[in-house]
């Protein structure tokens, strides 16, 4: 599993970092700092609790077998 | 830098700002029926401004009408309050989508009874591609990291103030913690004197809780504090220009192209935003935890899921009704609306309507995902967001741990303002004996 995520929809409310530091990690003014991300195993759904927190809908989770 | 390096910085951050402002364009939603959505709608009287109410009057009346729209199967409806009146969207997706749209939905009215607002509040009614700018200046002072370490001293602020409540056995919430706490914090974050608490408090109370009228007392002691606020921040803004220090006032004089009158603009808003706001979501949080028994054992029980908590507090009793208005003439909502009309986009319909949410009129305290907007979405997303976050913490797992048993005291009702929501008076009680 990956988060994709679109930082030009990042607004900073950091959300996502809330649910998940170690996956969704933040630059210096609080806006996600990835573009994509493999999700180790066992944080799978600390993941989608970041990507579903999220008010602007900025990060999709993309299972493996999909094309990305 | 070198002359080829600052362009180069300039284009690079020119082009930033074009994406950022593509993505500010770009629509996100479109109503999720074409059908239902043919313009379809209703002028009701709707006022969320005259107070004061009962507590939560305000939270029952915006979801009475919109079941009420609803059911007739409108998105939005118009109401008749003012000379123009102003439109109000009710569907939680399309309240969502407005505020992503700041090309359509502009910032420079926020309050739809005031079309033609005097002052522009910088950043709040400021659209883009301006806004963009300022928000860049003005973010790393609310940066999270820089907020993260406030926390030690907020959170024994919040301790010190709770453990002499305590022993008293009662307390007006409001007055005695909701206006003190995030104040001191204000102050601390300006960089300014603790000495200046009580003058910042008769100012905050001037401005948001003087009985508003028209050429009445009210109005004259609220202006009256609007100039004594502006004359303070201009001292400040003087004595930082002489002698810089680590703080917002610095960091903006430090930036390029901002005048004085600016500066002074987004001082005033953050006196407002920064003194008011977590004290009333508090107070709402409080109002919410002393009335439920079951949700506040549990807080006092599971300490752990306070933050879970805060977010679906906020979630449940959002204090903002946001108001923007029309840059063009758009159907929206079912409503034929027009350049210049006003909106009203209730945070709470979107919070607690929203189809994502089950059960959304109930607090479910550990929610999770939780996707509500009390802090905004779109552009203009609280830039104090993780300040009051940090605060809210603080300020619940404190009291908890320290009052863990309060009811609201026999005999007293509180009461609510309307505009921007907030409890006048919360009296809480306890056996101090314990």
């Amino acid at each position: 599993v990956r988060v994709v995520v679109d930082r030009e929809a990042c607004h900073g409310h950091a959300r996502c970092n809330a649910a998940s530091p170690e996956i969704y990690e933040l630059d210096d003014v609080g806006y996600v700092a990835i573009r994509t991300a493999d999700v180790p195993a066992g944080l799978e759904d600390q993941a989608r609790r970041g990507a579903l927190d999220c008010p602007e809908r900025a990060i999709s989770i993309v299972s493996d077998d999909e094309p990305g | 830098m070198d002359g080829a390096l600052s362009r180069l910085a300039e284009a690079v951050c020119d082009r930033l700002l074009e994406i950022r402002l593509r993505a500010e364009r770009r629509p996100q939603l479109t109503p999720k029926d074409e059908s239902s959505a043919a313009l379809t709608y209703e002028t009701v009287e709707f006022d969320t401004y005259t107070g004061p109410k009962p507590a939560l009057y305000f939270l029952d009346y915006v979801m009475g009408v919109a079941a009420e729209q609803e059911a007739q199967g409108h998105l939005g409806f118009k109401s008749s309050l003012g000379s123009e009146g102003f439109w109000v969207v009710t569907d939680g997706a399309l309240i969502e989508e407005a505020h992503k749209r700041p090309d359509l939905f502009s910032s420079s009215s926020v309050v739809p009874l005031d079309p033609d607002p005097t002052e522009m509040l910088i950043p709040e009614m400021i659209d883009p591609p301006d806004h963009t700018k300022w928000r860049r200046i003005l973010a790393p002072a609310f940066a999270p990291s820089r907020m993260k370490a406030m926390e030690p001293k907020i959170r024994a602020l919040a301790r010190q103030l709770i453990e002499g409540i305590a022993i008293k056995g009662h307390v007006d919430f409001v007055g005695e913690f909701g206006r003190v706490f995030p104040a001191t914090i204000f102050l601390e974050f300006m960089g300014l004197p603790q000495e200046d608490l009580e003058m910042f408090n008769s100012w905050e109370t001037a401005i948001l809780h003087s009985p508003y009228q028209e050429g009445g007392e009210g109005a004259k002691a609220m202006y009256e504090a609007q100039r004594q606020v502006k004359e303070y921040f201009r001292e400040l803004i003087a004595t930082r220009r002489a002698e810089p220090k680590e703080d917002l006032v610095t960091l903006v004089l430090q930036a390029q192209g901002v005048d004085e009158d600016d500066l002074l603009s987004v001082c005033a808003l953050l006196f407002q935003a920064g003194l008011d706001t977590v004290g009333a979501q508090l107070a709402y949080a409080m109002l919410h935890l002393a009335t439920h028994d079951n949700d506040r054992r549990r807080l006092v029980a599971e300490p752990e899921i306070t933050p879970l908590a805060v977010e679906e507090l906020l979630r449940a009793y959002p204090i903002i009704l946001n108001g923007r208005k029309l840059t063009r003439d758009a159907e929206f909502a079912g409503c034929p609306m027009k350049t210049g009309d006003t909106v009203l986009l209730p945070i709470v319909l979107a919070n607690r309507k929203h189809d994502e949410f089950n059960r959304g009129d109930e607090v479910v305290l550990d929610r999770s995902p939780n996707r509500h907007f009390s802090f905004g979405v779109g552009p203009h997303r609280c830039l104090g967001a993780h300040l009051a976050r940090i605060e809210m913490n603080a300020a619940l797992e404190e009291w908890h741990r320290i009052i863990p048993e309060y009811h609201v005291e026999a005999d007293h009702q509180p009461v609510e303002h309307g505009s921007m929501l907030g409890l006048d008076v919360l009296k809480l009680t306890w056996d101090s004996s314990v």
